[in-house]
């Protein structure tokens, strides 16, 4: 298994992260009003654009593989289209209508649309209007009652996936008359009006949802909540319960995000500060590995969100300070106590005698996104950002076998 | 000093679809009446189990489908007592054991109720804070963090 690439972008969190379509720029928004656009240069990243139009925090950035255009939304109610010119990124204004926060936004497979989740309990369907050169919006309202946190387009172009702050998920229909073909129907619905809602889902100890996906094929859908769970459903047909609602309950932090690498296969991270890989199909899932691979390290690294082991208790289990306070309490020692050196009760990140995460992350993961793919279509590489500004690359397939050397194919 | 008053206005006063806490979980299929009776039923039930010194089997009929929600107060109190009785009645020795026999949905509810428990320390409750945090550090281990956060979000209150 190769080892990540770590790149240190910024001090503080990066809240939007989108890679260009060669993979040669990334554009990320460093917690402030401006998306940076850096461009690679052997093994470190160069700015080369600043795109400042936004006037509050830019929550989410997406970037067109196809069209090379670039979608930032923000806590200033508003999105802007970027456009590459000869004179630089130029915007295009969007009309939301909404009267909160933008929180999320994906493009279209196939670009002709993108979606905005918002604080105002609307998701945006938004298309470009060649009148008046602007992208206007379709809202989806009913039964949103609380902030959409995430967003995710079935491969299909036409349903739409939302995680919301009260714990459910809702399939939607992202329809657009006028703009494309009449859908047809399909695993999850055959009536399609814009905003029909085909599909309702609950966290199962109702934590809110903060990341939703479908699986390559769309017949799947998985989500992440904020009470330590993994959910992936399989649909049925048109109007049918699903098949089956996995649930996989996990000993550590919750998730934050998560990214569909093969229809048996999805990689999560979130306060756990490490990628986990998980396994699985129809019969159920379970946790696979950590990508955090401690043998590809020299530090005793441990993912302990594999499973239980014995010790002591709580994040300060296996940290130096609590260590010497322990020991002069126990035994009346004072000094520099012995390195701790596993982490000890189920789920905890393991922290090194310097204080330091023993995780290439050092705080919570945000995002995850497929990087690269091989040639059967199975994401090979994924990239994590989080909010210790860092973004690294890791290969998920590779291991053992000639897979992961053999990719190459960009898609 | 920032002018900070807007933040304390109710955005929500003149929206139609307000969230509601009914909102965020289903509400028992037994209905008040049938969570009572359930609970007196297994209240009695854990009694006997531990005078006959069955603490795994106490611990597992007083965990399944326990009372949550608003309107169930007595059953509630009858089921933290009962479980406060079973941890009180375990020996140290015997915990490890007994976490590992429970399913998780059972670990998630006996870390609300050892929370639950903490609050009532000094409110005329009969159960120690040592035991309690005895119970607390061992499911811990057992269970994992993911269990704390599981009832920290629950808003199905035990």
């Amino acid at each position: 298994m190769s080892a990540p690439e770590v790149f240190q972008l910024s001090l503080g969190p990066l809240t939007g992260i989108a890679f260009s379509p060669d993979r040669s720029q990334v554009c990320v928004c460093p917690n402030s009003n401006e998306a940076r656009i850096y461009t690679r240069n052997g093994d470190s990243w160069d700015l080369t654009d600043t795109l400042a139009e936004h006037d509050k925090l830019i929550t989410a950035i997406a970037w067109g593989p196809n069209t090379n255009r670039i979608v930032t939304c923000s806590q200033d109610r508003n999105a802007y289209v970027w456009t590459q010119t000869e004179q630089g990124w130029k915007p295009a204004l969007v009309i939301l209508k909404i009267n909160r926060a933008a929180t999320s936004v994906k493009w279209s497979p196939a670009e002709n649309k993108f979606a905005v989740g918002s604080g105002s309990r609307v998701i945006a369907i938004c298309s470009f209007d060649e009148e008046n050169n602007w992208w206007t919006a379709r809202q989806i309202k009913k039964p949103l009652r609380s902030t959409v946190l995430s967003l995710d387009w079935h491969p299909n172009n036409y349903l739409v996936a939302a995680g919301t702050a009260d714990g459910k998920v809702y399939v939607y229909s992202g329809y657009i008359k006028g703009l494309e073909a009449k859908p047809e129907a399909n695993i999850w619905g055959d009536k399609l009006p814009t905003g029909h809602l085909l599909a309702e889902f609950r966290s199962p100890n109702g934590g809110w949802v903060h990341d939703v996906a479908f699986s390559p094929s769309g017949d799947a859908l998985a989500f992440v909540a904020h009470d330590s769970s993994i959910n992936i459903i399989y649909a049925s047909g048109p109007n049918e319960p699903p098949a089956a609602h996995i649930v996989v309950k996990l000993p550590s932090l919750p998730f934050t995000s998560l990214t569909w690498t093969s229809e048996s296969s999805i990689v999560a991270a979130g306060h756990d500060c490490q990628p986990i890989l998980f396994s699985g199909s129809h019969e159920g899932w379970a946790i696979s590995r950590s990508l955090d691979d401690p043998s590809s390290t020299a530090k005793p690294l441990t993912p302990t969100a594999t499973g239980a082991r014995a010790g002591g208790v709580g994040r300060l289990g296996n940290n130096e300070a609590f260590n010497m306070f322990k020991a002069a309490d126990s035994k009346g020692q004072r000094g520099t106590p012995q390195p701790g050196a596993t982490p000890t009760s189920a789920g905890l990140t393991p922290v090194g005698s310097d204080g330091l995460l023993l995780t290439v992350h050092q705080n919570t993961i945000t995002h995850v996104e497929a990087y690269e793919w091989n040639q059967s279509g199975e994401v090979s590489k994924i990239f994590t950002a989080g909010r210790d500004g860092r973004l690294v690359v890791w290969s998920v397939t590779g291991g053992k076998g000639l897979t992961g050397r053999m990719a190459g194919l960009q898609v | 000093m920032a002018e900070y008053a807007f933040r304390k206005i109710n955005i929500d006063a003149l929206e139609e679809d307000v969230l509601l806490p009914s909102d965020l979980y289903d509400p028992d299929p037994r209905g008040p009446d049938g969570v009572l009776s359930d609970a007196q039923a297994k209240s009695t039930e854990v009694r006997n189990l531990i005078s006959r010194g069955d603490i795994p089997g106490a611990l597992n009929a007083i965990l399944t489908d326990p009372p949550y929600g608003e309107g169930v107060d007595e059953a509630k109190n009858l089921t933290k007592n009962a479980l406060l009785l079973i941890l009180n009645s375990t020996r140290a020795s015997e915990i490890p054991a007994i976490l590992k026999s429970l399913g998780q949905e059972q670990q998630d509810h006996l870390m609300a109720y050892i929370y639950k428990g903490m609050a009532a320390i000094g409110q005329g409750s009969d159960v120690t804070g040592s035991v309690l945090l005895n119970w607390h550090s061992q499911l811990t281990e057992v269970a994992g963090v993911g269990c704390i956060v599981r009832v920290m979000t629950d808003r199905r209150t035990l």
